[in-house]
């Protein structure tokens, strides 16, 4: 179970949980994944995957930050973990690679 | 905001999720409605609050259930997944399914919620299981009917006797009253107050009800102390504290006096039998009270007792049964010169005790005095039709079902030879049906939701599906009717389905899915059966709805406008009249202490002689032109005479009130003519009245009762005491020709707004129209009537839903024998009738079973009624042909579809 991998959406999610580095929970990190694919999410979708993220080892939690607009009620605040960083680097580098061998894109320059 | 409105959602979340993603999730849910609620208003965020949390809930609970190896959770989903297939592998029967069970549960549902608000009254008062109200027999016409207002002595009496009672509590209705509101310095305006009760000290020890201002404990003990409902003191007060403050009454003598307001509280709760606004305490009247020696039959108050605890009512009951013995001889001999004996007739004069809860929805008695009170006929009546509708809709599914079980025969078929045992195939069909019964419920709760508004306005009833749909107790309900509807449901099917013999159903199952023809038949004649009789029922309820308010009452009610509040002109009266009288539109005036459609007064009457006849007789006091206004017919004497000085003590009788003193009938006139015989008053001083005249039966009541003994008296009769209920009353019959319009309907009725005014400004003005009080006294029955149309139309709807996916799947069934009927040379129209001739032989069957069933039921009803439409065939005729047009639609479209098919490929394909 060490390699599990990154899904394309488990994938947006945790480039957004970076982006928003210390202030990623459920709805700030709808919004950002919205704002950056342009389709409308639903929440539960986020949370299912944020936790699905967290069992992985790629993120942790803590909860935090309660605010009058949330009827006085916390937040849990994810943030990557190092292991989680390493994996984005990971998937990021075989799409680089394989990127490179696409002759069609290649001949042109 | 957000938070009442997601109380529901985020309720079912905290009862199916961990509580650790609790916090959370409710924040970002609340989070982004607000965020909505200001982009999008606010029913787009309610709407996508609910979607996130279904979401979130599948989401979250589904993590647990789809990663589970274990074995039972693996087989339910896997038979959620064949029973979706299989749903969408034939949606029109998935469909017809759905909304026949839907619509049956949603009237289930609407029904129950009747019931469950009609049956749950008066359940706030804290010690209402000790609370009973004392009634007595109907001492007046009728001893064997229970009757909720007793004397005031009742409850000293009881006091005396029973110490069983912790405490003895009388109410009177003292409405209506005047009441004068301030404005300003000498700015009045007046208002009529009807919920207006006088009531004792210990009022609030019996009966709860919450004090927003004041104190409760004494606030009836003084003389001239008013409670109030919130409500009244908004009216009178506005947002200011009420307490200390004062309200004008107008006494009988057109004075005004004050009442100090010691309480205000909350408002009634609509789901109480005591509606009233204003409390007054009885210390206010002590004069009331003074003489108490008619007091036994003053029976204007009611009696309620609360009594200790542990209480044995049935031997308290038995004690409290000498109490009128001993008790009232003392006024039957002063009032009637009577002994007890004589003046009950040998009827026992019984004191029941009625508990609180039995109040409002009991057989007996019909009314009181004091607020509402249900009827148990229509709850009963729709109780037998909720039942009916859910068994309807339950036998279209299990029809529907059955008929299926063709084209799942090859499924079962390959299921039992790759091993499958029959129990777990009888699970399978079984949690099918519970599924589709559950699917069912969430639209009937929809659907219930969205149309409880109109549905209240049709019903005039308050129902409301968002308190039940939290409560633990209902959810339970809603969980077993869901499991036991649909296992019952799915019973038949699953075990006959599981039967099929996996080489016979393989080779060809058609042969053996026609087996359960026989019973399928027999469930749709049922059906019809019941939705006809059910069609014609309410064909003759409206009908007598219709015949009832189209009937001849003996007179004349239309065009008669009628002035309320006349009594407070006291001598003026006459002179508003004679000012009336001169105006062109009036065709006839009169006055009277009462009018038709109200006359509730009695008294005891006899005939003058060593042995009186007596007869307890309706009374109604008014002059000759009242009865002139009336068009009454005389058939013997005359009218009262305005130029007869003595005619004010004489009195006219219908012909009905001459019978009951035993004078005979018109026949028996000729030889022995009542007129000039004494009608002697069996109270007071005895007096004696000539009769000059006897009037034609009329009906000056509601036509569901028949026309009682009548004696009309002059209302100048200045030697009787009795003033009926101290009202008076002008009537105007109006040219209809030069009231046209409502222009100038309501211009003549400024006309008369400022006469009355100029005689009087301290009295209201009110009016009505007699024909709208007779309309008004079936109301309810014609609001139940709308109910009835809307039920029958639903279960036939369901009877033709069921009927539609009979017919269709017959038709698939002998798709190839139409086709090759039609090769051989049968014509279109030939294939229609051989095809629809199968069913439309099942609905001819439900006919003439369902016409003696319902002819025997409106009979039975319609004896309730004093004046009723007669049974008539052609409502039969009509009805059937209705049912029957409706049936041959249903399956003629399919038959037709069929018919219509090209012979070819449907021969070629299969």
């Amino acid at each position: 179970m060490k390699d599990k991998g990154l899904g394309e959406f488990e994938e947006l999610v945790l480039l957004a949980v970076c982006i928003l580095e210390g202030t990623a929970y459920g709805v700030s990190v709808k919004n950002e994944v919205e704002k950056h694919s342009g389709r409308s999410i639903l929440l539960g979708a986020i949370h299912i995957t944020l936790y699905r993220l967290q069992d992985k080892g790629y993120l942790k939690s803590e909860m935090g930050g309660n605010t009058e607009k949330r009827g006085d009620r916390r937040k849990r605040l994810f943030s990557i973990t190092p292991t989680g960083l390493k994996q984005l680097k990971a998937s990021q580098d075989v799409r680089q690679k394989m990127w490179q061998l696409i002759p069609q894109l290649n001949a042109g320059q | 905001m957000s938070n009442n409105r997601s109380k529901l959602s985020n309720w079912i979340l905290s009862k199916l999720l961990p509580d650790v993603y609790l916090e959370e999730f409710f924040g970002d849910l609340k989070e982004m409605y607000d965020h909505r609620l200001e982009v999008k208003g606010k029913t787009y965020a309610r709407l996508m609050y609910w979607v996130d949390t279904v979401h979130l809930l599948f989401g979250f609970s589904s993590i647990r259930l789809f990663k589970t190896q274990n074995n039972n959770v693996i087989m339910i989903q896997n038979m959620f997944k064949m029973a979706i297939r299989s749903a969408r592998k034939q949606k029109q029967f998935t469909i017809l399914n759905l909304l026949g069970l839907s619509l049956g549960i949603t009237a289930c549902l609407f029904i129950g919620l009747y019931i469950h608000e009609e049956s749950t009254y008066d359940t706030f008062h804290e010690k209402g299981d000790r609370i009973y109200r004392v009634n007595q027999p109907m001492i007046w016409n009728a001893w064997d009917e229970q009757f909720a207002s007793t004397g005031p002595n009742v409850a000293l009496a009881l006091k005396e006797e029973a110490p069983e009672f912790e405490e003895l509590t009388r109410l009177l209705s003292l409405g209506p009253q005047t009441l004068r509101m301030t404005n300003g310095a000498d700015d009045f305006s007046l208002v009529k107050e009807t919920k207006f009760f006088g009531a004792e000290e210990n009022f609030f020890k019996v009966f709860s009800f919450k004090a927003i201002q004041g104190n409760l404990d004494n606030a009836l003990k003084d003389p001239l102390s008013i409670v109030i409902t919130q409500e009244t003191a908004q009216r009178y007060f506005g947002y200011e504290e009420a307490v200390g403050k004062f309200i004008e009454v107008k006494e009988f003598n057109d004075e005004w006096r004050s009442y100090t307001v010691k309480a205000v509280i909350e408002d009634i709760p609509t789901k109480s039998h005591l509606q009233f606004d204003i409390l007054v305490s009885f210390s206010s009247y002590p004069e009331m009270f003074k003489d108490s020696e008619w007091k036994w039959i003053w029976t204007g108050f009611s009696t309620y007792g609360l009594v200790q605890e542990g209480t044995d009512i049935e031997a308290l009951t038995e004690k409290i049964q000498a109490v009128p013995p001993k008790y009232a001889p003392a006024t039957t001999t002063r009032i009637f010169n009577q002994s007890y004996e004589e003046f009950t007739n040998g009827n026992p004069w019984t004191l029941y005790l009625q508990p609180l809860r039995d109040l409002y929805l009991s057989n007996e008695p019909d009314s009181h005095r004091f607020g509402p009170t249900g009827k148990p006929q229509p709850i009963k009546i729709f109780t037998a039709i909720g039942v009916l509708i859910l068994i309807l809709s339950s036998i279209n599914f299990m029809n529907l079902s059955t008929a299926r079980s063709g084209h799942r025969a090859k499924e079962i078929g390959v299921k039992k030879v790759l091993g499958s045992h029959r129990r777990s195939l009888i699970y399978q069909f079984i949690f099918e049906s519970v599924l589709f019964v559950f699917v069912s419920t969430i639209v009937a709760f929809f659907t219930v939701w969205l149309t409880t508004d109109s549905f209240n306005e049709l019903s005039n009833k308050s129902l409301d599906i968002s308190q039940l749909i939290v409560d633990p107790v209902f959810i339970a309900l809603t969980i077993t009717f869901v499991l036991v509807l649909g296992i019952l449901a799915g019973a038949y099917p699953a075990f006959y389905l599981s039967s099929f013999r996996p080489v016979q159903a393989l080779k060809g199952g058609l042969s053996t899915a026609f087996k359960g023809k026989t019973l399928r038949n027999g469930l749709v004649i049922f059906q019809f059966t019941i939705s006809i009789a059910l069609v014609i029922c309410t064909f003759f309820v409206q009908r007598q709805l219709n015949y009832a308010s189209s009937l001849n009452l003996g007179f004349d009610r239309d065009n008669v406008l009628q002035i309320h509040n006349m009594e407070q002109l006291g001598s003026q009266l006459n002179v508003l009249k004679s000012k009336l009288s001169s105006n062109p539109t009036i065709e006839a005036i009169g006055t009277s202490y009462a009018t038709p459609a109200n006359v509730w007064d009695g008294e005891r009457y006899k005939t003058k002689g060593p042995e009186p006849s007596i007869a307890d007789m309706s009374n109604f006091r008014t002059e000759g032109e009242y009865l002139d206004l009336l068009g009454v017919e005389f058939i013997a004497g005359r009218n009262f005479d305005p130029t007869r000085v003595n005619d004010k003590y004489s009195v006219v009788l219908n012909e009905r009130a001459v019978k009951a003193l035993g004078w005979g009938t018109p026949d028996t006139w000729k030889e022995n003519s009542p007129i000039g015989k004494m009608v002697v008053c069996a109270f007071d001083n005895e007096e004696e009245l000539e009769l000059i005249g006897i009037v034609k039966d009329f009906n000056y009541n509601t036509l569901k009762e028949d026309i009682e003994p009548l004696v009309i008296m002059h209302q100048e009769n200045d030697k009787i005491w009795n003033y009926g209920l101290g009202r008076a009353f002008i009537s105007l019959r109006l040219n209809s020709e030069l009231i046209n319009s409502s222009e100038s309907l309501s211009s003549f009725l400024n006309e008369v707004e400022s006469e009355v005014h100029n005689v009087d400004t301290e009295t209201m003005f009110e009016y009505s129209f007699m024909d709208q009080d007779f309309e008004a006294t079936f109301r309810e029955e014609k609001r139940m009537g709308k109910v009835l149309n809307l039920f029958s139309m639903m279960m036939m709807v369901i009877a033709c839903l069921g009927l539609f996916g009979l017919a269709t799947f017959s038709a698939e069934q002998r798709l190839k024998e139409l086709c090759i009927r039609k090769v051989l040379g049968a014509k279109v129209s030939n294939l229609v009738i051989t095809f629809s001739s199968e069913f439309t032989i099942l609905v001819g069957v439900s006919i003439l079973i369902a016409i003696p069933v319902s002819y025997f039921l409106v009979d039975s009803w319609l004896n309730g009624f004093a004046f009723h439409t007669p049974i008539q065939a052609w409502v039969f005729v009509l009805a059937t042909a209705l049912t029957m047009v409706l049936a041959v639609l249903t399956i003629g479209y399919q038959s037709f579809a069929n018919a219509k098919k090209n012979p070819a490929t449907v021969l070629k394909n299969t």
